[in-house]
């Protein structure tokens, strides 16, 4: 099976990294920011950093049809920050499996990428039960990377 | 809950080796002078070396070495070689700290200082509050008082349950 994993290039990826046991045996690459922590990884692709920029969203999205159309992997995997917003939504148009984790650090609150992601991941997974209630019935609690 | 066995790891400052502080605030586009400026002070009056990452953070220590960013190799081994780690409540920073298995000291950043877009660092560190390798600290007087105890390890008080699901989900569907 082909995975994508696509988070931005710090904490976001550290925590995919945690994971990476969970995919083994799997064909595996990455979508991610450039930066000294992502240089290390062998499989990926990599863009500017979109942060609030909407213009570099917009130059982004053709890119990451680009990938989605040459790689054809059979599942997206996102531990968040907005790089995941134009991936899934291109995943969506694609008939691709997607699944959203919310980052360990959103303990009470949704970050805005959960929410923007929410309503188009086909599993939408929470780190700390008492998230649940802030999501709608979709979301999931099945343990946490600590 | 598993029995929690304590280990002694030789990062004492009484013994003398590898007596290192690593301080870390992670990759976030905003700056952290608050606890690097602190960490500076401090510094310069112990004789522990300090070592800083300091990301986006304007203050440049002069009583420690630094660098903004690094490949996550020497991260790595940084969290590894310390006595102990001065870290934001990032997860990233966080999860490396546990996985080389050295104690860590968490200041938040606090939307109030412009070090952060929300206190979410707030409510993880109040999470991890119970765990017992991580010293919570929330005010930067607070922080030399801290850095003086002489810290070990205690191993099996993380396990990660989202590995073992997500294996089985990604099974599922193969």
């Amino acid at each position: 099976m082909k995975i994508c994993l696509t988070c931005s290039h710090g904490g976001h990826l550290t925590e995919i990294l945690q994971l990476m046991d969970a995919f083994e045996g799997n064909d595996i690459f990455f979508i991610t920011y450039e930066g000294a922590r992502s240089s290390e990884l062998t499989r990926k692709y990599t863009m500017k950093n979109l942060g609030k920029k909407p213009l570099r969203f917009l130059l982004s999205v053709p890119k990451v049809f680009g990938i989605l159309l040459r790689e054809k992997p059979d599942i997206i995997i996102s531990t968040g920050s907005e790089i995941a917003i134009p991936v899934f939504y291109a995943a969506k148009v694609l008939r691709i499996k997607t699944m959203f984790i919310e980052s360990l650090c959103r303990v009470e609150e949704p970050s805005l990428t959960g929410k923007i992601l929410y309503p188009v991941s086909d599993v939408f997974l929470v780190q700390w039960k008492q998230l649940l209630f802030k999501f709608g019935r979709k979301a999931q609690y099945w343990g946490n990377v600590l | 809950m598993e029995a929690v066995t304590l280990q002694i790891r030789e990062k004492s400052p009484v013994l003398g080796e590898c007596a290192l502080i690593f301080v870390t605030v992670g990759s976030h586009y905003q700056g952290f002078d608050r606890l690097v400026k602190k960490m500076d002070e401090i510094a310069g009056k112990i004789d522990e070396k300090v070592i800083m990452q300091i990301g986006n953070t304007k203050y440049k220590p002069v009583n420690a070495e630094y660098f903004e960013f690094a490949e996550y190799s020497k991260i790595q081994k940084l969290n590894s070689d310390a006595r102990i780690i001065v870290s934001h409540a990032g997860v990233g920073s966080i999860l490396t700290a546990f996985e080389q298995k050295t104690h860590l000291i968490i200041f938040p950043r606090l939307k109030r200082y412009n070090e952060v877009v929300d206190d979410h660092q707030l409510q993880i560190a109040k999470e991890l509050a119970e765990n017992p390798n991580v010293t919570v600290v929330n005010d930067v007087e607070g922080l030399e008082e801290a850095l003086k105890i002489d810290f070990s390890f205690v191993e099996g008080s993380n396990g990660n349950r989202l590995v073992p699901s997500l294996k089985k989900y990604i099974f599922s569907i193969s």
